[in-house]
C-alpha cells in the first residue's frame, strides 16, 4: 500500500510539473498572440493622431516572414511598417525575420502544416514551386501601375499575379581601378565583348601570382545567362524540352571553363580556398567581376583601393541577369486583402521606397523614375547609370516547377567541368540526360 | 624508477597538450577572423594575428538582435529541457535495467529503433501533431519532447546494468519500495552517469536550432541560434560576423560547463570508488 | 494444463510490468506522441508523391496522391541511391575507428590523476560544446587551401597540403576528420564515466601480479568498459548514418557529388526539389539499414560485451 502511495505522489508531481509548464507558456502565449486588446488601444491612439486616413476598417493583425532582411537590414523594414502602420492604423504587421540558410526549409513545413503566415517572400526558385501548387492567393483588387513591369512579368503565372517583385538586383561588371592602371589597360567600357573582357584579364593577371583577372562563378546562374550572350538557352521556346548542351550553350561554358583551366585568368576552386568572390575583391586582388548591386555599400565600406562599375560584356549579344523575391499572399489566409495593401505598400508606395534607396538595400522594382533619382545621387560607384542601363538587356531565369532540382543538376555537372574532372561536353550532355531523366516538363 | 616516473609524466603532457592544441586551434582562429575586417579575411600571407583588429563584427552582432532576451530563452528552454530529460530518461532506464517483467526486450528495442528514425522525415508529420495538439509557439513544443530521449535512456540503461544486483538485493530486504530503490539508491550510483548526461543534454537542447526555428514563431521567444541564424543574408556570408556571432553564444555554454565542471568531476570520482 | 513453475514465473513477470509501467509512463507518451505517430504518418507518405506543400490533413489527400510502392521501386533503380549508400558506408569505415581510438586516448588521459587534468577536461570538451553550424563554418574556413589555417600550418614544416573540401578525394575524409575533433570529447567523457567506475581492486589485484600499463589496460579496463563501449559504437553508428549538418554547411554533398550522403539526400529532396513521397521513402530505406546493423551488433554483442563486474 506505502508502495502505490509513492506512486500517486510521483505521479502527481510530474502532472503539476506538466501542467505549471504548460499553464506559463499558456499565458506567455495569450499575450503574444492574441493582441487585439492592446492593439485596439493603440488604433485608438493612431486615429486620434491621423484622423483624416480613410482606412477605418475593422483593426487585423498580419504575419508576414522574410529573409532578405536578414543580414543587416531589419531596422529598414522595420521603419518601413512603422510609415505604412501610420498610414494603416488599421492594419498590424507582425514581421519574422529568418536567415536565409533554413527559410525554405521553416515555410516548405507550416504551408504543410497549414500554419503558413498570412504574406511571405520567396526567391525566384522556389516561387515556381509554390505557385503551381496552389498554396498562393492571385493578388488582386490592388494597383500595381507603380511596378515595373519586366520585374512583375517574373511572377506571373499564367496570366495570373501570384507575387509582387519586393525588391530587385541586377548585376553589373565590377571593375578595380587601381589594377587597370597598374596593368596600364582601359577601364572597359558598356560596349565590351568576352574578348576585350578576356585580354584585359590576362593582362592583370600578369601583374602577379595572386592576383587574378576576373571571376565569375562557373554556376548554373552564371551559366545561363553567358548562355544567353551566345544566343543559347536551357530550354526550348515553349519549355517543353531541355536544350542544355546546345552548341551555343557549350560555346559559352568551353569558355568560362577555360578562364580557369587554360588561361587561369580566373582562379580555380583550390585557388579561391572555399572563400568569397566580394572577399577576393576586396583584397584588392581581382580585376574584374560580374556581381549583383547588393554589393555596393560593404564595397563602399571596405574597398580602400577605386573600383567602379559598368555595364555587363556581352558576347554575341548583351544579356545581363536580373534577381528578385516575391511577396505572396498564403492562399489559405483570411486575411488576404489586409496582407494584399501591406504587400503592394511595400513593394511599390515611394515611402517605402525612398528607405530602401536610403539604406541601400537593392532596388525598389517601382517605375517611377523620380523615385529612383536619388539612387544615383549616392556617390560610390560613380556609374551608378549603368545600373539603369543593364536593365535594357535582362535575362529572366528559365523558371520551371522543378526549378531547384535543375540548377542544381546542371550547377554539379559545370562545377565537375570547371575541376577538370570531366570535359564541358560531357558535363553538359550530362546534366542534359539527367533532366530529362528527372525532371518532368508539362 | 624516478627517472622512470618523470619520463611518463613528460609524454603525458605533451599528449595531453598536442591533444589541447588539436582542440583548441579551430577557436584561436575563430578569434582571430572574428576580430578582422572584410578586407583582411583573404590577405596573403594570412594573418594569425590581424594587422588591425577590429570589434566591429562584435558591434554589428550586437546591434542586430536582442542578445539578453535570446538567451534568457536558451536557458530557459536548456534547463527544463535538461531536467525533464534526467528525470523521465533515468526512470525509464532503471525499469528496464532492474524490473524483470514481460516485453522488456521488446520495448526497449522500440526505444533504440526511433533513434535511427532520421529527423528530416518525421519533421513535417510532428509539425502536423504538435499544430493539432496545439503547441505550436509555445515553449513547451520545444521542451516536452524531453519526455522520450532514447539516448538518454539506452546510456542509463548501459550504465545502470553494470551496478551489482547486491545492493539492490540489500535494499529490498530492507524493505524499500521500488521507488525508494530508485531515488535512493540507483540515482546516488548512477550521479557520474547522470552529470555527463545533463551537459551533453544542456549543449543538445542549447544549441538545437531547425526544431525552435518551425515552433516558435514569435520573434520575442527567438532562441540564440535562430538569431545567430538571421546574421547570415541572401547573398552574402561575412564571416568575421559569424565568427563573432558564434563566438558570443559559446560563452554562456562554456561558462556552464566550467563551473558544472566542478560537481561533474567529484560525481565521477564518488561514482568511480563506489562502484 | 500449465506446469506450476511456470505460471509462478507468469505472474510474477506480469507483477513486474506492473512495477515498471509508472516508471515507463512518461516516456511511453513521448515515445507514442513524438515518434510513433509521426513515423506511422511517414510511412503513409512515402506511398504518395506528395509534394511536401499542399497540407497533409486536407481531405482526400492520401487516395489523390497514392503511388503504391513507385517510390521504393524508383529509389532502388536510381544510380544515385548507390553511390550515397557508398559515400555514407566509406564515411562510416572511416570515422569509427578513428573516433573509437582517439576517444579511448582521451579518455585514457583524462582518467589519470595528474595536475591540470580538470584543464584538459575543460579544453577537451570545447568541441563538443560548440554548435554543428559554428564548428562547421571554422572548418570551412580552417580547411580552405589557401587562406585556412591548416594547410598554412602544414607549410610550415614544409607539406603541402591538398584541397581538403574543395577535392573529390580528401572532401570525405576532411568531413571525417572533423566530425572526430567535434566528438571525441563527447565518447571519450562518456567512455571515462565507464573508465572511472572500474573498481580499483581490480588494478592493485594486477600490479601485484606484475602486469604493465598496456596489459593492464587491454585485460582489464577494456573488458569491464565494455558495455560503455558497446554503447558508444550503437550510437555513433547511428549518428553517423544520420550524418548531415556537417555536409550541409561544408560541402553541400559536393565537390562533384563527393559528399553525398543518405541525409543530405533526403533533405534536398524532401525540402528542395519537393518531393516529400520520394524523401520519407528514401528515409524508410536509411531507417531499416540502420536497424538491419544495429540488430547485427546487438546479436554479436553477447560474444564480446561484459556485463555484472
Amino acid at each position: 500500500m506505502r508502495r502505490n502511495k509513492k506512486w500517486i505522489s510521483l505521479i502527481a508531481c510530474l502532472m503539476v510539473f506538466i501542467l505549471a509548464l504548460s499553464a506559463c507558456t499558456a499565458a506567455d502565449t495569450s499575450e503574444s498572440t492574441d493582441p487585439a486588446p492592446q492593439e485596439t488601444q493603440e488604433q485608438g491612439d493612431a486615429t486620434q493622431t491621423s484622423d483624416t486616413e480613410p482606412d477605418a476598417g475593422e483593426p487585423v493583425t498580419i504575419t508576414y516572414c522574410n529573409f532578405n532582411a536578414s543580414g543587416g537590414n531589419e531596422e529598414t523594414l522595420q521603419k518601413m511598417y512603422e510609415a505604412f502602420h501610420e498610414q494603416y492604423p488599421n492594419i498590424t504587421v507582425e514581421i519574422e525575420t529568418i536567415g536565409f540558410d533554413d527559410y525554405f526549409t521553416q515555410m516548405q513545413t507550416r504551408v504543410a502544416g497549414g500554419t503558413a503566415p498570412d504574406c511571405y517572400e520567396l526567391n525566384i526558385e522556389n516561387f515556381a514551386a509554390y505557385a503551381n501548387r496552389g498554396v498562393l492567393a492571385e493578388i488582386t483588387g490592388v494597383d500595381l501601375s507603380g511596378i515595373d513591369e519586366t520585374a512583375l512579368n517574373a511572377f506571373n503565372v499564367d496570366g495570373k499575379q501570384y507575387g509582387l517583385p519586393g525588391n530587385f538586383s541586377n548585376v553589373v561588371l565590377f571593375y578595380n581601378k587601381d589594377l587597370f592602371d597598374q596593368a596600364g589597360i582601359d577601364y572597359p567600357t558598356a560596349d565590351w565583348t568576352q574578348e576585350d573582357v578576356q585580354a584585359a584579364a590576362e593582362a592583370i593577371r600578369a601583374l602577379g601570382e595572386d592576383i587574378y583577372g576576373y571571376y565569375q562563378p562557373i554556376t548554373y546562374n552564371e551559366f545561363y545567362k553567358v548562355a544567353a550572350q551566345y544566343g543559347g538557352s536551357l530550354l526550348n521556346e515553349d519549355k517543353t524540352a531541355f536544350t542544355i548542351n546546345s552548341p551555343e550553350n557549350l560555346e559559352a561554358a568551353q569558355m568560362m571553363v577555360d578562364r580557369v583551366l587554360v588561361s587561369n585568368v580566373q582562379p580555380t576552386e583550390v585557388q579561391m580556398g572555399g572563400m568569397g568572390d566580394w572577399d577576393l575583391f576586396m583584397s584588392g586582388r581581382l580585376g574584374m567581376m560580374p556581381t549583383g548591386i547588393w554589393t555596393f555599400t560593404t564595397f563602399a565600406d571596405g574597398c580602400d583601393f577605386a573600383w567602379d562599375v559598368v555595364v555587363e560584356p556581352g558576347a554575341d549579344q548583351k544579356a545581363t541577369a536580373f534577381f528578385s523575391n516575391a511577396c505572396v499572399i498564403n492562399a489559405d489566409s483570411e486575411n488576404k486583402e489586409a496582407a494584399a495593401t501591406w504587400i503592394t505598400w511595400l513593394t511599390s508606395s515611394p515611402e517605402a521606397s525612398a528607405l530602401r534607396i536610403e539604406a541601400g538595400w537593392d532596388l525598389p522594382a517601382v517605375n517611377d523614375e523620380a523615385v529612383l533619382a536619388p539612387y544615383l545621387d549616392i556617390t560610390l560607384p560613380e556609374n551608378r547609370q549603368a545600373v539603369f542601363d543593364s536593365l535594357d538587356y535582362l535575362v529572366l531565369p528559365p523558371v520551371i516547377e522543378d526549378y531547384s532540382m535543375m540548377s542544381d543538376i546542371i550547377g554539379q555537372k559545370l562545377s565537375a567541368a570547371a575541376s577538370g574532372s570531366m570535359t564541358v561536353q560531357e558535363a553538359l550532355d550530362e546534366a542534359q540526360s539527367e533532366c530529362e531523366a528527372q525532371i518532368p516538363l508539362s | 624508477m624516478t627517472l622512470k616516473r618523470k619520463g611518463s609524466t613528460l609524454l603525458y603532457y605533451a599528449v595531453a597538450i598536442a591533444v589541447a592544441i588539436v582542440a583548441l586551434v579551430p577557436f584561436v582562429w575563430m578569434v582571430s577572423t572574428s576580430l578582422k575586417s572584410r578586407g583582411a579575411l583573404m590577405s596573403i600571407p594570412i594573418e594569425w594575428i590581424p594587422e588591425e583588429p577590429t570589434l566591429d563584427a562584435y558591434r554589428t552582432v550586437f546591434e542586430r538582435f536582442p542578445f539578453l532576451r535570446t538567451v534568457g530563452n536558451s536557458l530557459f528552454i536548456s534547463v527544463t529541457y535538461t531536467l525533464i530529460t534526467l528525470l523521465s530518461a533515468s526512470m525509464a532506464a532503471f525499469a528496464f535495467a532492474k524490473i524483470r517483467f514481460r516485453g522488456s526486450g521488446v520495448l526497449l528495442g522500440l526505444y533504440l529503433a526511433t533513434m535511427m528514425i532520421p529527423t528530416q522525415v518525421t519533421m513535417i508529420p510532428l509539425f502536423v501533431v504538435m499544430n493539432q495538439i496545439g503547441l505550436i509557439n509555445h515553449y513547451s513544443s520545444v521542451i516536452l519532447p524531453s519526455i522520450f530521449r532514447p539516448f538518454a535512456v539506452f546510456m542509463l540503461v548501459q550504465q545502470m546494468r553494470t551496478i551489482p544486483g547486491d545492493y539492490l538485493d540489500a535494499a529490498r530486504v530492507d524493505g524499500a519500495s521500488t521507488f525508494r530503490i530508485y531515488r535512493q539508491v540507483m540515482l546516488p550510483l548512477c550521479a557520474p552517469t547522470l552529470a555527463t548526461l545533463a551537459v551533453t543534454t544542456f549543449m543538445e537542447s542549447w544549441n538545437d536550432y531547425l526544431w525552435p526555428l518551425l515552433m516558435l514563431t514569435d520573434r520575442t521567444k527567438m532562441t540564440l541560434p535562430i538569431a545567430l541564424s538571421t546574421l547570415n543574408g541572401q547573398y552574402n556570408t561575412e564571416y568575421n560576423v559569424l565568427m563573432a556571432g558564434s563566438l558570443i553564444s559559446m560563452i554562456p555554454i562554456v561558462l556552464i560547463y566550467v563551473f558544472a565542471q566542478k560537481y561533474f568531476q567529484n560525481g565521477i570520482i564518488a561514482g568511480g570508488i563506489k562502484g | 494444463m500449465v506446469p506450476k513453475t511456470k505460471r509462478v514465473k507468469h505472474r510474477r513477470s506480469q507483477e513486474g510490468l506492473l512495477h515498471a509501467f509508472p516508471f515507463l509512463l512518461p516516456s511511453l507518451l513521448g515515445l507514442l506522441v513524438f515518434s510513433a505517430l509521426p513515423l506511422v504518418i511517414s510511412a503513409f507518405i512515402s506511398l504518395t508523391d506528395w509534394n511536401g506543400l499542399d497540407e497533409l490533413l486536407a481531405p482526400g489527400m492520401f487516395q489523390e496522391h497514392f503511388v503504391g510502392l513507385d517510390n521504393y521501386k524508383n529509389i532502388f533503380a536510381s544510380k544515385e541511391f548507390w553511390q550515397v549508400l557508398r559515400n555514407t558506408c566509406y564515411y562510416i569505415v572511416l570515422y569509427i575507428p578513428l573516433m573509437l581510438i582517439t576517444s579511448l586516448a582521451v579518455a585514457q588521459l583524462l582518467a589519470k590523476k595528474r595536475r591540470g587534468v580538470t584543464v584538459f577536461r575543460v579544453i577537451y570538451y570545447i568541441p563538443v560544446l560548440t554548435s554543428w553550424v559554428a564548428a562547421s563554418l571554422i572548418w570551412k574556413s580552417v580547411l580552405s587551401p589557401q587562406y585556412g589555417a591548416l594547410n598554412n600550418l602544414l607549410a610550415l614544416v614544409g607539406i603541402e597540403g591538398p584541397g581538403w573540401l574543395l577535392d573529390e578525394t580528401w572532401a570525405m575524409p576532411a568531413i571525417v576528420l572533423v566530425s572526430v575533433w567535434k566528438d571525441m570529447g563527447f565518447f571519450g567523457l562518456i567512455l571515462l564515466s565507464g573508465m572511472v567506475s572500474i573498481n580499483p581492486s581490480y588494478y592493485e589485484a594486477a600490479s601485484l601480479d606484475g602486469a604493465g600499463a598496456w596489459s593492464k589496460f587491454f585485460r582489464i579496463t577494456l573488458p569491464l568498459m565494455s558495455p560503455v563501449i558497446f554503447y558508444v559504437l550503437i550510437v555513433s553508428l547511428i549518428n553517423a548514418f544520420q550524418l548531415f549538418p556537417q555536409i550541409m554547411i561544408m560541402t553541400d554533398g559536393g565537390p562533384n557529388g563527393a559528399t553525398q550522403v543518405m541525409v543530405e539526400r533526403i533533405y534536398k529532396y524532401g525540402f528542395r526539389y519537393y518531393r516529400m513521397g520520394y524523401a520519407s521513402a528514401f528515409s524508410w530505406i536509411l531507417f531499416v539499414i540502420i536497424m538491419i546493423c544495429t540488430f547485427i551488433q546487438m546479436k554479436c554483442q553477447k560474444r564480446w560485451v561484459n556485463y555484472d563486474t
